[in-house]
């Protein structure tokens, strides 16, 4: 009996001219967390949404313990043994928990043609049991869960009918350290019991920490398979750009001394539900961090400080004596802001990158009668997207047709076009590969230096260690503890605030 | 978070497809206007050509009002209360064309643009799905029409037919047209209507007054459609209780013909007014040329109209109709 599970074999995918998978041939075993690594556009979700049914591969095959399995769609996929947590929300609104679980396997609960709902929530409830989800109601609507909760439904989604092989596709950064903590507890599970987990990942410590193997495509080719035993972070960051990641990550700094200038005054605010009674101050040229668990409210800040939040109360004054009330003003007076959710409120998906690019900045680009020309939107969008050395065909390209990484550089790019002074930055390197989270990292260091003042609001400890000069923690609403930059800080110290 | 959780995965768009198709797609509304008219020419012996004049006279209000509505659809809303806005302004054109032709062509503006923000008044403020609103408003100001004009049609001072010259008609649409592409095409608000249409809570991110910009285009479209009312009464002369009576459903025909993606956004382009409007006009007429019942005119109509959604709804983003 071997121990091979899956052959990859010659599998190829374009969209359209790019050329997303070449030829890549691999074998993935039976018991192993697999982790499949490479930069933002390399090809690892195409690679396992083709194996999963969500996309058809153009050539090559794929041979599940013997037998070539061609899935058309998911529940395909399911039924070969193949199921996958996919990078974005999997689950869909208006159907309860049970009906989100058993999606696409409702037969089983249905009887001449009627569902017995009481069966399909039992079920459930015995699965969350099983999985230590007790909280959760298999009989309430989806949407009364938060993104964290709803990534735990899916796990059980995906992992219920003991899968051969469970695709995990960058689940982890959509997770508090909780919910990872949960979901490494599954996936060692399925390892024990025998299955597989092929595991994508850009944080290469977590990838060091949980895989037996790893395997590495650049730009859709196949790189090499190694041992997680036999490399370390170096050594995969090689692989990964095909050279020495020469340069450092985070600024190096440690003794400059930050300006007293004040930027931004923020007192008193609060936000329902959200944040109470935070009060902070953001000097010149300074990078302040926010740091704490998912929701611990400083996801809120960033919209509360660019005027975007729904019942606001208290007062963000900029030094010129300006109230911050709503987005318009915010960004008149210079400030930007990122979301953490990047698809919905950083970017108009089915836009061209020309327009995501240019939207703020209209009123600079257009001429005395209030006109605006192609030429000169093209020009002013393809310069800030090479700036950004932004992966695309040309301007005038979908949004939507971009990989993670290369978004954030359109989302970045379009402020740093209209040349923000104070960035609030949520969660800027979310999904993103050492590349272009280096290139992130730099930029930061630059603006600061230049007296830009930038926020960074982040679920990452060691990018707020590395990057910040002061570190407010929140938890449960409010402000409980600040940290100043420190050689010596170590996360655990982080930590202990924001639990 | 609302609809896209479905499609999570990063869908392959406009340039992922084979641009073939695309390029027959994009090009289908002008090929379907030059092989309607030469259809109908060779079928009616070239008695359609002759009779261009009576055909174009018919293109100028559904011309005009398709373009308010345009504006409207790019940033994906809907307007149902079109042909009632052309009812009552025309009823006040009329009213006011007794004592000077100038006040009665801003009077008719003016009582356009008032509609049309009332429209957008529930549309912006009361957040009510525009298409519910319109439906609304439509009824309530047919209403209004039947109750001033049902016992005899309000008739225009006998001045107006003065203007009922090829000229004065064409000279309207083409301004009309002309300052409409220009704003659209070139201008922040053209632009933003657009992106309005693709995807509203990143552009109210990046930085633009939504629901001014949306109140602002319902106020547009009215004052376009009262402007539309005045090419009308110079045209007939008064305003039965009848006028203006399923004009909405021309126009959105008109614009759907004409290729105008039904949910907005990114791939609205304005030569779908232009072509969308003649090639109903130049259908319509021609159908009716070839003498044909009332009941298989609407048929084909109807057929044709499902050919064309069939092929231009994008259906990526069709569940975003606001």
């Amino acid at each position: 009996m071997s121990d091979i599970r899956l052959q990859v074999k010659d599998v190829s995918k374009a969209f359209g001219i790019t050329k997303a998978l070449k030829d890549v041939s691999f074998n993935i075993n039976k018991g192993e967390i697999h982790a499949l690594i490479g930069e933002n556009g390399s090809g690892k979700s195409t690679l396992t949404n083709s194996l999963a049914g969500i996309y058809q591969k153009d050539s090559g095959s794929f041979i599940l313990d013997g037998k070539e399995v061609n899935p058309v769609n998911q529940v395909e996929a399911n039924n070969e043994g193949i199921s996958i947590i996919v990078q974005e929300l999997g689950t869909l609104d208006g159907l309860t928990v049970a009906e989100n679980i058993f999606l696409g396997h409702e037969d089983s609960f249905v009887k001449m043609g009627i569902k017995n709902t009481a069966a399909m929530n039992r079920k459930a409830t015995e699965l969350l049991k099983k999985y230590g989800f007790e909280r959760i109601k298999p009989s309430d609507m989806i949407e009364n869960y938060n993104f964290e909760d709803r990534k735990l439904i899916e796990i059980v989604k995906a992992t219920y009918f003991d899968p051969k092989i469970v695709v995990i596709d960058e689940t982890t950064t959509a997770l508090s350290r909780e919910g990872r903590e949960e979901l490494y507890k599954h996936m060692n599970r399925i390892r024990e019991e025998g299955n597989t987990v092929i595991f994508i990942s850009h944080d290469l410590p977590e990838v060091l920490k949980m895989s037996d193997t790893i395997t590495v495509l650049r730009d859709g080719v196949y790189i090499d398979t190694v041992k997680s035993a036999d490399i370390d972070e170096d050594g995969l960051k090689k692989l990964m750009v095909g050279r020495d990641v020469t340069g450092k990550y985070y600024r190096a700094d440690y003794d400059e001394k930050v300006s007293d200038e004040v930027v931004m005054k923020v007192e008193d605010v609060s936000v329902p539900g959200l944040i109470s009674h935070i009060s902070f101050e953001l000097h010149k040229g300074e990078i302040l961090g926010f740091g704490g668990l998912s929701e611990s409210g400083m996801h809120e800040i960033g919209k509360a400080c660019f005027g975007a939040s729904f019942d606001r109360e208290g007062s963000v004054t900029l030094s010129d004596g300006t109230q911050i009330n709503d987005i318009p003003t915010a960004i008149e007076h210079s400030i930007a802001y990122t979301s953490k959710d990047r698809d919905n409120e950083s970017l108009v998906m089915n836009q061209s990158i020309r327009d995501n690019i240019c939207l703020p900045s209209l009123d600079d680009l257009s001429n005395k009668v209030h006109m605006l020309s192609d030429k000169k939107l093209k020009e002013f969008a393809d310069l800030y997207a090479k700036k950004m050395s932004t992966k695309m065909q040309s301007v005038d390209q979908f949004v939507s047709n971009l990989s993670g990484g290369n978004k954030q550089k359109v989302v970045l790019a379009r402020w740093i076009g209209k040349d923000s002074d104070i960035l609030l930055l949520d969660s800027p390197t979310r999904g993103i590969d050492i590349k272009v989270k280096q290139d992130i990292y730099q930029l930061m260091d630059t603006m600061r230096k230049s007296g830009k003042s930038i926020i960074m609001i982040s679920e990452e400890l060691m990018e707020l260690i590395g990057m910040c000069d002061r570190i407010i923690i929140m938890k449960d609403g409010k402000i409980n503890g600040e940290l100043e930059r420190n050689k010596d800080m170590d996360e655990n110290s982080l930590i202990a605030k924001m639990v | 978070m609302t609809k896209q959780e479905f499609k999570q995965i990063p869908v392959v768009g406009a340039l992922g497809k084979p641009s073939v198709i695309n390029m027959i797609r994009s090009s289908l509304p002008i090929i379907g206007l030059i092989a309607v008219c030469i259809i109908f020419n060779v079928l009616t012996k070239g008695s359609m050509w002759n009779s261009r004049k009576l055909i174009l006279n018919q293109v100028y209000v559904v011309l005009i009002s398709a373009t308010g509505v345009f504006f409207i659809m790019s940033m994906g809303g809907l307007d149902f209360s079109q042909g009632s806005i052309l009812g009552i302004s025309s009823i006040v054109v009329c009213k006011l064309s007794g004592i000077n032709m100038l006040l009665a062509v801003i009077g008719g503006v003016v009582a356009g643009a008032l509609i049309g923000a009332f429209n957008g008044f529930f549309y912006v403020n009361r957040k009510i799905k525009s298409f519910i609103v319109t439906i609304c408003t439509m009824f309530l100001f047919r209403g209004f029409i039947k109750y001033m004009a049902s016992n005899s049609p309000v008739a225009a001072s006998m001045k107006v037919y003065d203007y009922d010259t090829t000229g004065i008609k064409l000279g309207i649409t083409a301004v009309v047209l002309i300052v409409s592409f220009v704003v659209f095409r070139f201008t922040k608000f053209g632009i933003n209507l657009k992106a309005i249409g693709a995807g509203e809570k990143a552009v109210k991110f990046a930085g633009v007054r939504t629901d001014r910009v949306k109140f602002l285009i319902y106020i547009l479209a009215g004052a376009i459609t009262g402007l539309a009312a005045f090419v009308n009464i110079v045209k007939n002369g008064s305003a039965t209780a009848n006028v203006g009576n399923q004009l909405e459903t021309q126009i959105l025909i008109a614009l759907v013909l004409g290729g105008m993606p039904i949910s907005g956004g990114a791939k609205v382009r304005f030569e779908n007014v232009i072509v969308g409007s003649l090639l109903y006009i130049v259908l319509n007429n021609g159908l009716i040329m070839m003498g044909l019942t009332t009941q298989m005119m609407q048929l084909i109509q109807g057929v044709i109209f499902l050919i064309f959604v069939a092929v231009f709804a994008d259906r990526e983003s069709l569940s975003v109709i606001k």
